[in-house]
């Protein structure tokens, strides 16, 4: 046991600071979530990838949200990777291949749509597991 | 009687409320993290504060539902969906921020007036281009 802090219940992840990743997260899942939805269901001829990877976009936030909340370190490190990998990933490949993006989705173009939240997000989701893992 | 002949005055209603909600929200962003930099609690101040920006927000609300009536975009179930959303983020980081000792109490609820303040943005750009459009 480390010296920091004297919570009662001991020191679960989505306190503190876990708390701001939760709602950014969890707020993200659900508009890129209702949003792709919504163009999955109206429109998803008209740009199958970029709404596809919206969705997914979507359910990763969500299982990281998830897993800070219940304390499952592990499952929230390999959401947040995966979603580092995928707004570099998709954001490069929406550079190179501008075909398969006519629309826009959360990762495409480093989320410039979302104002770069997408990139940032993980970044600090990422710094924010690993401190807390090497505290523990 | 249509009280809301004439478009300039339907913009012009929606414009002030617009930017009081995003001045509210922008402002309580910054006093509660700077509250959150001086270790502060969530205190009663704040949720007064809070209640003032929902107030706005269900200001918002009713004139929306109010002008949208006469409106013939199609974008109008996404207009309610982020107004009913930035309703109730802050309330929830309210409670949620409330239970927690350490300084990101109150931070969770200035984080949370920052995603007001983005959705609000994309309320006004479906009100602009998804609703408020001549048919």
């Amino acid at each position: 046991m480390s010296s920091h802090d004297a919570a009662p219940e001991g020191r679960s992840l989505s306190a503190g600071f876990g708390r701001l990743v939760v709602l950014a997260y969890v707020v993200f899942a659900v508009s890129a979530g209702v949003r792709a939805g919504f163009q999955v269901a109206t429109k998803f001829d008209h740009a199958p990838i970029s709404y596809s990877l919206s969705a997914l976009a979507a359910l990763i936030y969500l299982v990281a949200a998830i897993a800070i909340v219940r304390g499952a370190a592990g499952v929230a490190l390999a959401a947040v990777s995966i979603e580092l990998a995928g707004v570099v990933g998709v954001g490069a490949l929406s550079y190179m291949v501008r075909d398969w993006f006519p629309e826009a989705s959360v990762w495409s173009h480093f989320g410039s749509g979302y104002g770069f939240v997408p990139l940032v997000l993980p970044v600090v989701g990422l710094v924010f597991l690993l401190r807390r893992r090497g505290s523990v | 009687m249509d009280p809301f002949r004439g478009w300039v005055s339907v913009v012009g209603v929606i414009e002030w409320l617009y930017l009081a909600v995003q001045a509210t929200a922008l402002a309580l962003a910054a006093w509660f993290f700077v509250d959150t930099a001086r270790s502060k609690e969530v205190g009663r101040a704040n949720v007064v504060g809070v209640a003032v920006l929902e107030a706005l927000l269900l200001a918002q609300l009713v004139t929306s539902i109010v002008l949208a009536s006469g409106a013939a975009g199609d974008g109008k179930a996404m207009l309610f969906s982020y107004i009913v959303t930035a309703l109730l983020v802050p309330v929830a980081a309210l409670f949620w921020g409330s239970i927690d000792r350490s300084r990101w109490g109150i931070g969770t609820v200035a984080l949370s007036c920052l995603i007001v303040a983005a959705l609000m943005l994309r309320v006004h750009q479906i009100w602009e281009y998804q609703v408020n459009v001549v048919a």
